[in-house]
């Protein structure tokens, strides 16, 4: 068979991403209390556990699909682990059974899904089901400001983020429409097929206006706007999107103080560094703290940054893993990446081709929103560093993200 | 479409260079500013939170101790009777940094200097933190303090033999608990309830503020003379009311108007003005300058709290008029000392001319008790021979059994002393005294001014400051 080695190099990876976290876990009970924290081998266990499940399942679901996706997955989520345990136990309880839940997520959509190809028919569902969840905070009643921005919903007990699930599922759509209309979008332009592309702009506008979300907005944007250019080779797409987005993002900024504020934060946070640029004045400290080679885990302080856990968890790598850690979380995203394009390019079936472009989008674009926002390269617009920062939705997403790459790249494989 | 996925793919790298570029940024070239803005107070947190030695009193008296508590800052400094001690803890406070022992034995209390002993110590975020021992007797010190009752001034007590501060006291003083405290707004409202006050609480005047000595200083003239113009002590001077002198109408008086002569163990006693007055002329600046250097004058004494002042001598230049000259040998003029200096010069005598390093650490001892550093005994400067030392304390005897500084004698014990009443501005005088017990081998030396008295008729040194010298000396023998 030759799908062994690769899910022996996939163990090899996985155990290795496991070691890792178990030992940063342990040096930063070290730094903090002077002594291994008290749960570590029924944590050690069940975690070998968790990892063991995700690894076999693969072997046995998709037996030939790419070894380092998973891997540098685990291994994220296990650094965001130790770092949200570090910053506040409780959240680290809750992250640890989204973890669980989101392997098993991965689970069930590669058992569920045999075939990507087979999703493409279900276009106009994905259409409706990923505008609707998009828009679902807006529902009264459902909907939750949390934050000045309207991104949640909560039924009963549970919240969560739709618009973490909705890029995924919008993904799917744009994949199979595009796949589908790309040989007439690459023609001319005309206006009922520039349709479509005014309409993602609306959304996107809508999500930036309506739920004060600029971070999901300019990801969903982002990603319409690259996958139709991947599809049709035509640089007007990007430069009309850009050019609409822009003039939209400016009128955003002229009407809207949510807007306005973050740009003014961007520019000169140092002005108001103790209110309104306080949180990205206390990333910049925690990075030139943090210097290279970090405080040490749990020897800095990066609990003074406002949402460390999640938006800016990256800010608290720097400052106790400094450069030397944000580096290699950096190095582990472009293996992820580099791992997506390659199974994107490897396989023949478009619509799936398109899709494995697209879901690595998702997370390269995401990352260097968030990361370029908390390090002030760009203005900051709150989203979560995927498979790192603390949230359930953010994890399960992702985590089903990586099936369907995976699941592409075993069909790739295959023939 | 692989080639527009390969170009993406660039895309995507060029962009996290641009973030590869800006952590970069951040880390390395911005790091050491960003770490060092006033704005952020990581590295100061990062000393407010971890474990942070005691302060102990040489019997072992808790003077500060951390202990543990449920906000950021993880552990509040506590101060047992603090303005007691304040004097020679200092504080120690998140806004305005520290002061006094807390300053200067700082990286022994944080832990800094703690060698590491096993991979543990080194990844622990607690390392292990030492306990500073001070010199400081309680029982001195309270003494001390009671004595002052109150009045502003300062108290000094040393052991003359090893230069160990016996009493540090400073008043009035403060309280170092509400400037260690975590509620900041608290802590801004005490400190500029403390800078605001004229009587300068915060200021500890036993080492960094300098006075007059006045008639103290006569000691040092007497030691002059000893030293370099031996013919001088027998020389009988003639009885005066007033001293007349060249090139001014204001001539040297007597105190109160007396009448007063005779050999130098004479003057002494009764502290004759125009006896001393004229011994400086007779001695010339060189002389009296250079006994007054070696006592200490002109130098910062090496004490182990921060920024001691020095005490001050004239140079030859201000000295060459008959005024300036007979006005400083009775430490008029611009002669200034520090309490500390005082207690110095006394102890130099008792110790037989030998003037000891002063400090105040006993020791410093590791968490299990081993002493980790101690410091030396060492001599700082040679003012007189054992002979003429021994001379000199016959003197003060003298005043303390016969003299102006009766009010010290304790019986049963031989004491040595010299009272000063430093005029200040218009009527108002600093009342001093100088001393050591037992006189032929002294355990303790002492130096005690009170600030400003209102008038001079009874604010003598004598009447003043004698008695709480007594006290401090009683307290500390025992007697």
């Amino acid at each position: 068979m030759t799908a062994l080695p690769r899910r022996r190099t996939e163990l090899g990876l996985v155990l290795l991403a496991g070691l890792v976290t178990a030992s940063a876990l342990t040096l930063a009970s070290l730094g903090k209390v002077g002594e291994p924290p008290p749960g570590i081998l029924v944590f050690g266990v069940a975690m070998l556990v968790l990892l063991g499940v995700a690894h076999l399942a693969v072997r046995r679901l998709a037996p030939n699909a790419d070894p380092v996706i998973l891997p540098v997955a685990l291994l994220l989520n296990g650094i965001g682990y130790v770092m949200i345990a570090r910053l506040d136990q409780r959240l680290a309880g809750l992250q640890a059974v989204w973890s669980a839940i989101g392997i098993a997520a991965f689970i069930g959509t590669l058992v569920v899904v045999r075939r990507v190809r087979d999703l493409e028919r279900y276009r106009y569902t994905f259409l409706v089901v990923g505008l609707g969840l998009l828009l679902l905070p807006l529902v009264p009643g459902l909907g939750r400001n949390i934050n000045g921005a309207r991104i949640w919903i909560r039924v009963g007990p549970i919240g969560f983020q739709p618009g973490e699930l909705a890029k995924i599922v919008l993904a799917l759509f744009f994949a199979s429409y595009l796949v589908e209309r790309r040989e007439l979008l690459a023609e001319r332009l005309r206006l009922r097929i520039l349709l479509p592309v005014l309409l993602a702009w609306g959304v996107s506008i809508l999500i930036m206006v309506a739920e004060k979300d600029l971070g999901s907005s300019l990801l969903f944007f982002g990603l319409f706007v690259g996958m139709v250019w991947v599809a049709t080779n035509q640089w007007l797409y990007v430069a009309g999107g850009a050019t609409m987005f822009a003039a939209g993002a400016t009128v955003a900024y002229k009407m809207f103080g949510h807007v306005r504020t973050r740009v003014t934060i961007w520019i000169d946070p140092w002005a108001d560094s103790q209110n309104k640029g306080y949180q990205i004045v206390q990333a910049m400290f925690a990075f030139g703290s943090g210097g290279t080679l970090g405080a040490g885990l749990a020897l800095g302080s990066p609990q003074r940054i406002p949402a460390a856990a999640t938006d800016f968890i990256f800010a608290a790598i720097g400052e106790e893993l400094g450069l030397v850690g944000t580096t290699g979380v950096l190095l582990a995203f472009l293996l992820l990446i580099g791992a997506g394009l390659r199974i994107a390019i490897l396989c023949q079936n478009p619509f799936e081709k398109l899709l494995a472009t697209g879901l690595t989008l998702i997370v390269g674009f995401q990352t260097f929103i968030i990361i370029g926002g908390v390090t002030r390269l760009v203005p900051l617009t709150g989203i979560t560093l995927p498979f790192v920062s603390y949230g359930g939705s953010s994890i399960v997403a992702n985590y089903i993200l990586i099936a369907l790459l995976l699941r592409t790249s075993d069909e790739a494989k295959q023939r | 479409m692989n080639a527009q996925i390969r170009k993406l793919g660039i895309a995507l790298i060029a962009l996290f260079v641009l973030l590869f570029a800006q952590l970069n940024n951040l880390q390395l070239r911005q790091a050491s500013k960003l770490r060092d803005d006033p704005r952020n107070t990581r590295a100061i947190v990062v000393d407010f939170s971890r474990e942070r030695g005691r302060i102990l009193a040489a019997d072992g008296t808790v003077l500060a101790d951390s202990v543990p508590t449920d906000d950021a800052l993880k552990r509040l400094r506590r101060y047992t009777d603090g303005p007691l001690y304040s004097g020679v803890t200092g504080y120690f406070s998140f806004n305005y940094g520290t002061d006094g022992a807390e300053r200067t034995f700082n990286s022994q209390l944080a832990g800094k200097d703690a060698t590491i002993a096993s991979l543990a110590d080194l990844l622990s975020a607690d390392p292990k933190v030492n306990d500073v021992t001070l010199t400081i007797d309680p029982k001195v010190q309270k003494a001390a303090s009671e004595a002052l009752a109150g009045r502003r001034g300062a108290v000094v007590a040393l052991d003359p033999r090893s230069g160990a501060i016996l009493a540090l006291v400073s008043a009035p003083t403060f309280d170092p608990n509400p400037l260690a405290a975590h509620d900041l707004n608290a802590v801004k409202t005490a400190w500029n309830g403390y800078q605001a006050d004229k009587s300068n609480p915060l200021l500890p005047r036993a080492y960094r503020e300098r006075y007059p000595p006045g008639s103290t200083f006569k000691v040092v003239t007497v030691a002059a003379s000893l030293s370099s113009a031996p013919e001088l002590i027998s020389k009988a001077y003639p009885s005066l009311r007033d001293l007349d002198l060249r090139g001014t109408t204001k001539n040297l008086p007597n105190f109160g108007g007396s009448t007063c002569g005779g050999t130098a163990p004479e003057l002494l006693r009764v502290s004759c003005n125009t006896g001393f007055g004229q011994m400086g002329l007779d001695l010339g600046a060189q002389k009296l300058r250079d006994r007054a250097t070696a006592f200490g004058f002109g130098e910062k004494a090496p004490i182990d709290l921060p920024a001691a002042a020095s005490s001050r001598f004239p140079s030859l230049d201000d000295l060459k008029t008959q005024p300036q000259l007979a006005f400083t040998a009775i430490g008029q003029l611009d002669v200034a000392a520090t309490p500390l200096q005082m207690a110095l010069t006394a102890g130099g005598i008792g110790n037989g001319g030998v003037v000891m390093s002063p400090h105040v650490l006993g020791k410093i001892t590791d968490a299990a008790g081993t002493v980790v550093d101690q410091p030396e005994q060492k001599p700082w400067k040679t003012a007189l021979s054992a002979d003429q030392a021994a001379a000199l304390r016959d003197m003060m005897v003298g005043v303390v059994e016969r003299g102006t500084a009766r009010n010290m004698a304790i019986p049963g014990v031989q004491v040595a002393g010299k009272t000063g009443t430093a005029q200040t501005v218009g009527s108002k005088a600093h009342a001093w005294i100088i001393g050591f017990a037992p006189a032929s081998a002294p355990t303790i030396a002492v130096a005690v001014i009170v600030e400003s008295q209102t008038d001079n008729d009874g604010q003598t040194g004598g009447a003043v400051a004698a008695p709480i010298a007594k006290r401090v000396l009683q307290a500390s023998l025992g007697k």
